[in-house]
């Protein structure tokens, strides 16, 4: 097994506004290999994006706050870096690819100019080398054409070129951690295969290790080896990719995985959780899936779960799981 | 014999594309391009497509949202576009009513649930307060939404109750069909099952008819009688879901459904790949000669390029494909699921 990249130790952030704190992020441990792709999956309001901007420290401060934990990159603990120090690591060692390609690039500036400031910035390259960084990290993303598109701005492209571009962006310093927050949501089907595709090839290449923030398991499934899966700001379990499909052990889990349709077979029910997640601002004080569990214990309703690790690489936090 | 609550036939719209002070007309966007399809009552069907397929135009000129520039809609049988507007306004409206994708923007937020639901009733129907008091409570228990909460706003419910309000919205007058743009895909994966349970059983219930709009192949299978895959316009394959989703016959509903398919890390260690297309939909200023789909299609040939395909049934599916010419290949494919250009 290749060795790990970045390790996160129970990282805790909350966001304090006046109707008080909301645990956002309520002490999450995983950690991630150099060159592999792990999941982070959950409904909305789980936490994931905010996970991957905290270990950007990107958070929108002073309402967005890390309280607690170690984030390790490659042997450095990034929550001791001086705001300096940590500039100098976005872009070179992490970067991020945001949701939405209408709303991530600039439209006032062409996508040349774009790519080139993140180059400029993070390499310290002259103008005439920026324009062949800016050509190469188009290439890398397979834009056909590259030296006519850095003069076009972000309106004349699709939505899929855009993704790319952003892409570009993003591994324009080749970074050694891509965090990509749902990056394939905005697209249709089969762009969406086609990014996939392509970001596999990406990591063939370049050897980056890559966290796939989604809400859909079957992009997972296509692309991630190791998933945790995030429901109100904790991660209730990790695993392998096929572990969580065949064998998933927490009933939020398994409950997610069979109420989304499937392709392959007809289904004359789904199989639906009742209720919704709770509020950030008044968690249950035991486990939080507790309210909406169909396999509720007493206990559920009084303390948190600790986290077990059943098998290896396999950790589960549910009562019913010893 | 079958129920046909609506027919489409040939169904054409174009946007001008003007140009200049003068707003001279340089060219025609075919939004959609000569679709046709029939639903019949208590049956859902779908319209399946990627952004820019034409199928929400489809859906808005079916609600008469938009006006077409050629062909008709038939409603039990008679032609919309020769109603009067009181025809319109007593016949076709209130027993057509859509669900819109987006539950966030789809509904006024200064007004109360009660208001929201009422509004219908109150437009269409010479109901009295009491009356439509009381309606408003029957439909909000329908949808599983409690009769306190009638008084609340929008903004007061998370994104699955407020699709639930929509709904009940579009139930308040007894249609026969409702347009559903997306139901689900605005809201969270736990929540989507709610919902289209909820549209399921809302179906037995009334006998309810959907034009289901939607991009998500799993979803549509899960709700569809039949579906019409769209591709810059026009559908290239129609047919019963089961049929068509375990017998696709046309390259592109080949790849998209390739490309939802759940595949683990080790069944492509096992050799099952993907069709992945190459490029994106072209402009539907300009679409390709011949078939459409020529440009991203794995399986064309130089024909592809020159000749329009006609539309061929192989049993109940109907598509549109020059794979398909052979009367051969049509006799060898309907006979089992592994012959013919499918089974390579």
């Amino acid at each position: 097994m290749s060795k790990i990249l970045l390790q996160v130790e129970d990282l805790c952030t909350s966001f304090f506004t006046r109707a008080g704190e909301f645990k956002a992020v309520d002490g999450i441990s995983f950690y991630v290999h150099e060159g592999e792709t792990f999941g982070l999956v959950g409904e909305s309001a789980c936490g994931k994006t905010v996970t991957g901007l905290s270990i950007l420290r990107l958070l929108p401060e002073p309402a967005g706050r890390i309280v607690g934990g170690k984030i390790i990159l490659d042997g450095t603990n990034l929550m001791e870096l001086s705001k300096k120090e940590m500039r100098a690591y976005r872009g070179k060692m992490i970067s991020m690819i945001l949701q939405d390609p209408m709303t991530s690039l600039n439209p006032v500036y062409t996508v040349g100019n774009q790519i080139g400031e993140s180059v400029r910035l993070h390499q310290g390259l002259r103008d005439d080398k920026v324009e062949d960084e800016v050509i190469s990290a188009l290439r890398l993303l397979r834009i056909p054409a590259p030296e006519m598109r850095i003069r076009d701005y972000p309106f004349q492209m699709s939505g899929g070129m855009r993704q790319r571009v952003v892409g570009s962006i993003a591994m324009s310093c080749r970074p050694r951690l891509l965090i990509a927050d749902e990056p394939t949501t905005a697209l249709d089907a089969t762009i969406q295969a086609q990014y996939i595709a392509l970001f596999k090839d990406i990591q063939k290449q370049t050897d980056v290790a890559i966290i796939f923030i989604t809400h859909d398991f079957g992009v997972v499934a296509n692309i991630c080896q190791r998933v945790a899966v995030m429901y109100a700001g904790k991660i209730v379990e990790t695993a392998a990719t096929s572990t969580i499909f065949k064998a998933p052990k927490h009933p939020y889990t398994s409950a997610l995985i069979h109420s989304v349709p499937r392709l392959d077979r007809k289904d004359d029910r789904l199989y639906s959780i009742e209720g919704q997640p709770p509020s950030l601002l008044d968690l249950p004080p035991g486990c939080r899936f507790a309210p909406r569990c169909p396999d509720v214990q007493e206990i559920c309703h009084k303390q948190q779960p600790p986290i077990v690790e059943i098998s290896d690489g396999h950790s589960v936090s549910c009562w019913k799981v010893k | 014999m079958t129920d046909v609550i609506l027919e489409a036939r040939d169904l054409k719209k174009y946007y001008p594309v003007t140009k200049g002070l003068l707003q001279r007309t340089i060219g025609w966007v075919r939004a959609v391009d000569g679709i046709s399809f029939t639903i019949e009552r208590g049956k859902t069907l779908s319209l399946v497509g990627e952004s820019g397929a034409g199928k929400t135009t489809v859906a808005k000129a079916v609600l008469l949202l938009e006006k077409l520039t050629s062909g008709s809609i038939l409603f039990e049988g008679k032609d919309i576009y020769r109603f009067s507007k009181s025809q319109l306004k007593m016949e076709y409206r209130p027993r057509v009513q859509s669900v819109q994708q987006n539950p966030w923007s789809s509904m006024n937020p200064r007004m109360r649930v009660r208001d929201i639901i009422a509004e219908p009733l109150v437009v269409n129907t010479k109901r009295t307060k009491e009356e439509i008091r009381s309606r408003v409570l029957e439909i909000l228990d329908q949808v599983g939404l409690a009769p306190n909460q009638v008084d609340y706003y929008p903004h007061e419910f998370s994104g699955g109750q407020r699709q639930r309000i929509a709904v009940a919205r579009a139930l308040a007058l007894n249609p026969d069909l409702i347009v559903l743009d997306e139901p689900v895909s605005a809201l969270d994966v736990s929540i989507r099952a709610q919902i289209m349970n909820l549209l399921k059983d809302l179906q037995d219930q009334y006998n309810l008819s959907y034009l289901v709009i939607a991009h998500n192949l799993a979803t549509v299978r899960f709700m569809s009688h039949t579906v019409a895959i769209m591709y810059l316009g026009e559908i290239v394959e129609f047919g019963e879901a089961e049929e068509l989703f375990t017998r696709p016959l046309h390259p592109y509903t080949r790849a998209l459904i390739s490309a939802s398919m759940l595949t683990l890390p080790e069944d492509e260690d096992k050799g099952v790949e993907k069709i992945i297309l190459s490029g994106e939909m072209p402009s539907p200023l300009n679409p390709p000669p011949g078939c459409r789909f020529h440009t991203r299609c794995v399986e064309a040939t130089d024909k592809c390029s020159k000749d329009v395909p006609e539309v061929r049934e192989i049993g109940q599916q109907r598509v549109k494909c020059h794979l398909y010419a052979d009367p051969s290949v049509r006799s060898a494919v309907s006979k089992g699921p592994d012959a013919g250009p499918a089974g390579k």
